[in-house]
């Protein structure tokens, strides 16, 4: 069964093309609509070209870095929910994403079912919603 | 003083004797006055280990009972009839160096070593002052040369100290390279088995394979590539584990729940049975989740010593405001002349070991204030290998 996920639109950032591209397989697979870039850069050039739903990326990015790209699309008016998946998953490192306004932050290597669920919960719930949810209790 | 005038062969030794002006008459005269020495040795020594077995803190270092402290006796009777006899040379050194090192092994606090060697001091000197009465001048240049050569034999075991020292911090530098070296690689090894594992993903999808579907052949060999991947990444977040250098979240926590913790991450053979002699109201006060990891640790090298066959004993008791826990194996024991590196970053005695499980271990302990050692084997014990965990 194919979740009623159409018309959903994920951008999907890494560096590491082969697992963006997979993890875009594995999204259109799931019924949404998934667009792969490669930097911050590149996508922050994409997403005036086409409405996204949410954002899946990386920590560690050349260039920007993950946070600083949400930050920066916060500051552009992108209200859209964003997920950070990192290999570096020390208190800093996630206190550093979800102060930059991530919802959710996962390990890397990324568990697809987890993955998968935490995007259906953050798209379901909306971003304000799973932000106070993901947010560690001191903040 | 010039030092150009010092000439550089002179060994550690004779530029010690030199700087106390320690010289063939000082070994002369005590070589002369040992007679006297000789009846008091015996004497001499058990009132040395009663000092050390009176004291709280220095009886600590003594862990092998009854047997340990004979054999030490015997040693320091050694040491004294030669410290008396001589001859002063170099061979001389060689062996008091080793025995300074076995108290640096045995952890005796360098403050009890200064103070034990004081009460023979008073004991020596008071045995020149009673004996040599009616000679004050030989009297005088035998206290002399006793004052002189106790205090080369502090000199010789503060040097085996600060070797050990230099060998602790060679360790740690080590392990920081390691531990860079671990981030990195082990992150850059993260994204390919990333792809590798969401290929899995993709692959059974797309070969329709789940829910036990598909060719059993495709699915085999689908399955190992995902178990495969799984335990690579297992290894990586083990080394990432080891160069975190984590500082522990302590947490009162059973004895018993923390080593049980151990025996189910060392995941050993059924052929291994883990025996538990230990209070079961027994609190510690630890990261659970980094002692879980000494402990099985401690538990594989246990099971690969014991050929995958054998019970491992874990006892545990209160020793004054920390906890003394002991893992006893069945294997051929540890052998002498490696066990004091055993718990050096990349040492191995194994063909596949890495090296890095007691270095780790080591590094978990000091991070709790705690230490691990292998305890001296004791005359009742023919084989096995106890380690001591105190945290």
């Amino acid at each position: 069964m194919v979740p009623n996920n159409s018309h959903r639109r994920i951008l999907v950032v890494d560096d590491h093309t082969e697992l963006a591209e997979n993890l875009a397989e594995i999204l259109d697979g799931e019924g949404y609509l998934a667009a792969v870039a490669e930097s911050a850069e590149a996508a922050l050039a994409r997403v005036p070209v086409d409405e996204f739903h949410a954002l899946i990326t990386d920590f560690r990015l050349p260039g920007k870095s993950g946070p600083e790209l949400i930050t920066a699309l916060h500051q552009l008016g992108y209200g859209f929910p964003s997920l950070v998946v990192s290999a570096f998953t020390d208190p800093q490192t996630i206190a550093q994403a979800h102060e930059a306004g991530a919802n959710a932050v996962l390990p890397k290597p990324v568990d697809i079912k987890a993955l998968l669920a935490a995007l259906q919960q953050v798209l379901e719930t909306g971003a304000d919603a799973a932000l106070i949810k993901q947010r560690p209790a001191h903040s | 003083m010039d030092e150009a005038q010092v000439p550089p062969q002179l060994s550690f030794f004779e530029r010690l004797k030199d700087y106390v002006r320690f010289n063939d008459n000082d070994s002369a005269l005590l070589l002369d006055f040992f007679p006297v020495v000789e009846p008091h040795v015996t004497p001499i020594v058990d009132d040395f280990y009663e000092a050390i077995l009176t004291h709280e803190d220095a009886r600590k270092a003594i862990t092998g009972g009854a047997d340990q402290v004979n054999r030490l006796k015997n040693t320091l009777k050694d040491w004294l009839r030669e410290l008396m006899k001589g001859p002063h040379d170099e061979s001389y050194f060689d062996k008091r160096a080793r025995i300074g090192r076995m108290h640096v092994r045995i952890a005796l606090p360098q403050e009890y070593m200064f103070t034990a060697i004081n009460r023979i001091r008073v004991r020596l000197l008071s045995l020149v002052y009673e004996n040599l009465i009616g000679d004050p001048p030989r009297s005088h240049r035998t206290a002399t040369a006793l004052e002189k050569i106790l205090d080369l034999e502090l000199a010789i075991m503060l040097e085996t100290y600060r070797e050990s020292l230099l060998s602790a911090n060679r360790a740690a530098e080590r392990l920081a390279t390691i531990g860079q070296f671990a981030t990195g690689i082990g992150h850059e090894l993260r994204n390919p088995l990333g792809v590798v594992e969401s290929s899995v993903f993709l692959l059974r999808q797309r070969l329709g394979l789940q829910d036990g579907a598909g060719d059993p052949k495709v699915v085999k060999h689908i399955d190992r590539i995902a178990s495969e991947v799984r335990r690579a990444n297992k290894t990586i977040t083990d080394l990432l584990e080891l160069a975190r250098n984590r500082p522990p979240s302590r947490q009162s926590t059973l004895a018993t729940t923390v080593v049980e913790l151990g025996v189910s991450a060392a995941n050993l053979p059924e052929t291994i049975k883990v025996a538990q002699d230990i209070d079961p109201g027994l609190h510690v006060s630890v990261d659970a989740g980094q002692m879980a990891q000494v402990f099985s640790n401690l538990f594989i090298n246990a099971s690969q010593a014991m050929g995958g066959q054998g019970t491992i004993t874990v006892s545990a008791k209160a020793v004054g405001n920390k906890t003394e826990f002991r893992v006893h194996d069945e294997g051929p024991g540890v052998a002498l002349d490696v066990a004091h590196r055993i718990f050096e970053p990349l040492f191995t005695t194994k063909a596949k070991g890495t090296g890095i499980g007691l270095s780790l271990c080591r590094r978990i302990l000091e991070a709790h204030e705690g230490t691990i050692g292998l305890a001296p084997r004791t005359s009742h014990e023919t084989s096995g290998a106890t380690f001591v965990v105190l945290v």
